[in-house]
């Protein structure tokens, strides 16, 4: 059930389907997501609250970014890639600087463990699974019943198509960035406790999320929500049966053999 | 000797579409055939499969007896098979010169030209053919719309191909630039060239080719030469409507 | 048997005949960007003028990361497929040849070759594996293989030392400045190779399939071979320079593997101008001088060198030497691209 940890990433997957090339900024602000949560939390008890406030500066910050640094050069996905990736890299250091290179350390929201027919589980992992049966729907019906959610929809398949239909792509795009990185954010925060909070940490929820879009294929939520299931599992199996260090790697393994082995799924997507 | 090219039983679909049902028919060497039918109707489809960038359902496609199916592209271009693009788009950020020295560095041309220089040295004459010689040093952006198509065809044509596929040569050229084409096309015929088009500008079409296959919803549904064709009652309605008189033929 | 006035003649021709020739190679010489030989020069000579090993170790690191940014820039520059793991062939190189001069003594004028062919062949299987992969697919293999590696050193920590990474290695030769002077060939021979290799028929079909593979497949271009073939020689440079580095510091270290050091080689390239070999180069040793003159903040040097990074990609994002007003300038123009070929002077029918 440690797997359960895993379903918050997947949230992350799954708005990676829409937005493709702002994933890139995930990396960056799962790091900073920790640190202003720590830095905020160290006021006290206050721990909810930092960390809607971390949500939501995480936020905002993602949205700046995208309107100041991105908005001219999206169509050239070279540049948005080295661009986020860098950007990830340089709050990465700016996160050393602060804190320190080998990390610090968040509460949990919920002190303790607790047993379950034998197995050991920490009490604030539990709240992944509510939390993300709440989050999940809200988020489909945001996308399909709303206008803006449509609109999201739309230029995700098919960006210069809705451009000539009169969609309003930026505000689209930039509201998915603005949901991307909130939800990573969310994903981060809630996981900060129960895992290592080290400058570095963003290369590796970025390769999971990724692994978990192309796992489910990329533009499907219901996809990336199996998706994110089965890697968990996986790595759970990997972790009791293999060696537990290993775990990271099945999300890597995974992405090679999945575009390597279907990458028929994938040749459909050109970017221009 | 047998036909140049075979297509037997071609299918194909992609997801619940049947874009190709059942289409046969062959091409002799030297000849002029033309492909026609509505949009969507599947010819370019057809020719993906012919050049081999997307593999059938079923069927056979056979160049000079030997089965080219599930041959790379670069494969059955070096076997003599070559096509043109719809969308001419053809290596930007290069210059002509070296965009059409690109088909020197093939296996076909080494082994068709042993003692010609690859690179630029080598596409002279190609060059002098198509009437771009002024323009070789220009950047490839810098073309325009006809510039481009005889670019795409050059590019074509240095792989010296035995039989040529040109998917809608004509589309977006004046009837001067297109009368230029015509002439090149029949002039590269007489030096042995077969070629199989695709195209939607009737006129010019049905006076270039010996024989017309119509295509409709994936399906062949005549074949002959362009004086039956158009007269023929199927083709009419699925197809030709009043561009009959659009034709001048009838 | 020639009369003495023959004789002359026979002079005055064979005189002239070489004058003939070497203006004709002077003249194709030019096609190839002058800037480079300058750069080149200049490091080379500075040295012998200083005299400081400081400034030499300096240069010495400048080199390497030339060398980094060049290699990176063979693959990505001209096929536009952004590689993202690219510490996987330095730092697996440099571990390699580590690992092979403390653990099983081979001297670094075997392991350094034998580690860059090992990223060579790497090199080869990566770019067969990710083949088909476009865009953002391309960039996270990338990424993923080179994070693997980066797990690796930590899982194998007995082989690696893990976070220590491997200590004592033997160094390159007696002292810095011949350390120096050993990767500064390299380094000129690395340009020159990669200078030839961009403007041979290699380039040449890596642009095509750049601009549109289908079209180039169209021309009977097998572009699965020579997209391989740019990713294994863009590995095994990179090997080249990940093992000298390794050797050059007697140290390696997982960092030598790490996501940031493929994204600092990126913004290298990038921003000394991606697909000219001489943009790299300059990136790579000036940006490497600036990292050097931000030690006087050194508590913030990080930071600051990733930030103006970040800012001088945002600004120049075709890189420096293509930028506007270097385009502009017919003089410069030359000086950093070569003369251009405008009147065939290198193609006679």
């Amino acid at each position: 059930m440690v797997a359960v940890g895993f379903v918050l990433v997947f949230s992350v997957g799954g708005i990676l389907n829409l937005a493709h090339g702002t994933f890139y900024m995930l990396g960056a602000y799962f790091t900073f997501i920790f640190y202003s949560l720590v830095f905020h939390s160290a006021k006290g008890s206050v721990l909810i609250f930092s960390l809607i406030l971390a949500v939501l500066s995480v936020t905002a910050l993602a949205c700046l970014i995208f309107h100041f640094l991105l908005r001219r050069k999206i169509e050239s996905l070279v540049y948005t890639m080295v661009i986020t990736l860098a950007l990830a890299l340089f709050v990465s250091e700016i996160m050393s600087l602060i804190f320190g290179v080998s990390g610090t350390s968040v509460p949990s929201l919920i002190e303790g463990s607790v047993s379950i027919s034998g197995i050991k589980i920490i009490k604030h992992q539990l709240i992944f699974l509510p939390i993300t049966a709440i989050i999940l729907p809200l988020l489909w019906l945001f996308l399909k019943r709303t206008k803006i959610g449509q609109s999201i929809d739309a230029v995700s398949q098919n960006r210069i198509g809705s451009l000539l239909m009169g969609v309003d792509v930026e505000k689209a795009t930039l509201i998915t960035s603005g949901l991307s990185a909130a939800l990573a954010a969310l994903a981060g925060a809630l996981v900060a406790p129960v895992s290592s909070v080290v400058p570095e940490m963003w290369l590796f929820p970025l390769i999971k999320a990724f692994a978990i879009a192309i796992l489910g294929g990329m533009g499907s939520l219901p996809g990336s929500i199996i998706a994110s299931f089965l890697l968990g599992y996986a790595e759970v199996i990997t972790s009791f049966l293999i060696d537990e260090q290993l775990t990271e790697m099945v999300s890597l393994a995974v992405i090679v053999f999945v575009l390597i082995f279907k990458p028929a799924g994938i040749l459909g997507y050109k970017t221009s | 000797m047998g036909p140049l090219l075979e297509v037997k039983g071609i299918s194909k679909s992609f997801g619940g579409l049947q874009a190709l049902r059942d289409i046969n028919f062959t091409v002799s060497a030297g000849e002029r055939v033309g492909i026609i039918g509505p949009n969507g109707a599947g010819k370019t489809t057809l020719f993906n499969i012919l050049s081999g960038f997307t593999p059938p359902n079923s069927g056979m496609v056979l160049l000079d007896g030997q089965n080219i199916l599930g041959k790379k592209p670069y494969q059955i271009v070096n076997l003599g098979l070559t096509r043109t693009w719809q969308l001419v788009k053809p290596f930007s950020g290069m210059k002509v010169i070296e965009a059409v020295s690109v088909p020197t560095f093939s296996k076909r041309y080494k082994n068709i030209y042993p003692a010609h220089p690859q690179g630029l040295k080598g596409i002279n004459q190609i060059l002098e053919g198509i009437g771009l010689a002024e323009k070789i040093w220009e950047e490839v952006e810098n073309l325009n719309h006809s510039e481009l198509r005889l670019l795409d065809i050059s590019r074509a044509m240095a792989t010296n191909p035995r039989i040529l596929l040109l998917d809608e040569p004509f589309s977006g050229l004046s009837p001067k630039e297109t009368e230029k084409i015509s002439r090149m096309i029949i002039d590269l015929n007489e030096e042995g060239l077969t070629l199989l088009i695709i195209e939607h500008r009737l006129k010019e079409l049905m006076k270039l080719v010996q024989r017309v296959i119509v295509i409709h919803f994936g399906e062949k549904i005549a074949e002959g030469p362009p004086e039956c064709i158009i007269q023929d009652p199927r083709v009419v309605e699925a197809y030709l409507g009043e561009r009959i008189t659009d034709l001048g033929l009838a | 048997m020639f009369s003495s006035s023959n004789q002359q003649e026979f002079w005055v021709i064979k005189h002239l005949e070489m004058k003939r020739i070497l203006k004709n190679f002077f003249s194709r010489l030019q096609i190839y960007p002058l800037a480079g030989f300058v750069i080149l020069a200049a490091l080379g000579i500075y040295p012998a003028l200083s005299g400081s090993v400081l400034h030499v170790e300096i240069l010495l690191l400048a080199a390497i990361y030339a060398i980094f940014a060049m290699s990176w820039d063979i693959l990505t520059g001209y096929t536009n497929e952004v590689n993202f793991g690219f510490a996987f062939f330095i730092g697996g190189a440099g571990y390699l040849s580590g690992a092979c001069n403390v653990f099983l003594g081979w001297p670094p004028i075997l392991s350094i070759p034998a580690s860059a062919v090992a990223a060579g062949i790497a090199g080869i299987l990566i770019g067969y594996l990710t083949l088909r992969l476009k865009g953002p697919y391309f960039a996270m293999a990338t990424l993923a293989f080179a994070g693997i590696l980066f797990k690796l050193a930590f899982i194998l920590y007995k082989i690696t030392g893990g976070e220590e990474g491997i200590s004592g290695l033997q160094s390159l030769t007696a002292g810095p400045i011949t350390d120096f002077y050993l990767v500064w060939i390299v380094m000129v021979g690395i340009y020159i190779l990669l200078i030839l290799y961009s403007r041979s028929k290699h380039g040449t079909i890596l642009k095509a399939i750049r601009a549109d593979e289908d079209v180039a497949q169209s021309s009977g271009i097998n572009t699965a071979y020579y997209k391989i073939e740019a990713f294994a020689l863009s590995g095994f440079l990179a090997g080249i320079g990940g093992a000298l580095y390794a050797h050059a510091q007697m140290h390696i270290g997982p960092v030598m593997l790490s996501g940031s050091l493929s994204v600092i080689v990126v913004l290298l390239a990038m921003i000394g101008g991606m697909g000219t070999i001489v943009g790299p180069l300059l990136g790579g040793i000036l940006l490497s001088f600036l990292n050097e003159a931000l030690r006087i903040v050194e508590a913030y040097r990080i930071v600051i060198y990733t930030g103006l990074l970040i800012v001088f990609i945002y600004l120049a994002p075709q890189g420096l030497i293509n930028l506007e007003l270097i385009k502009q300038s017919p003089r410069l123009k030359r000086f950093f691209f070569g003369k251009e070929e405008v009147h065939g002077s290198s193609f006679r029918s």
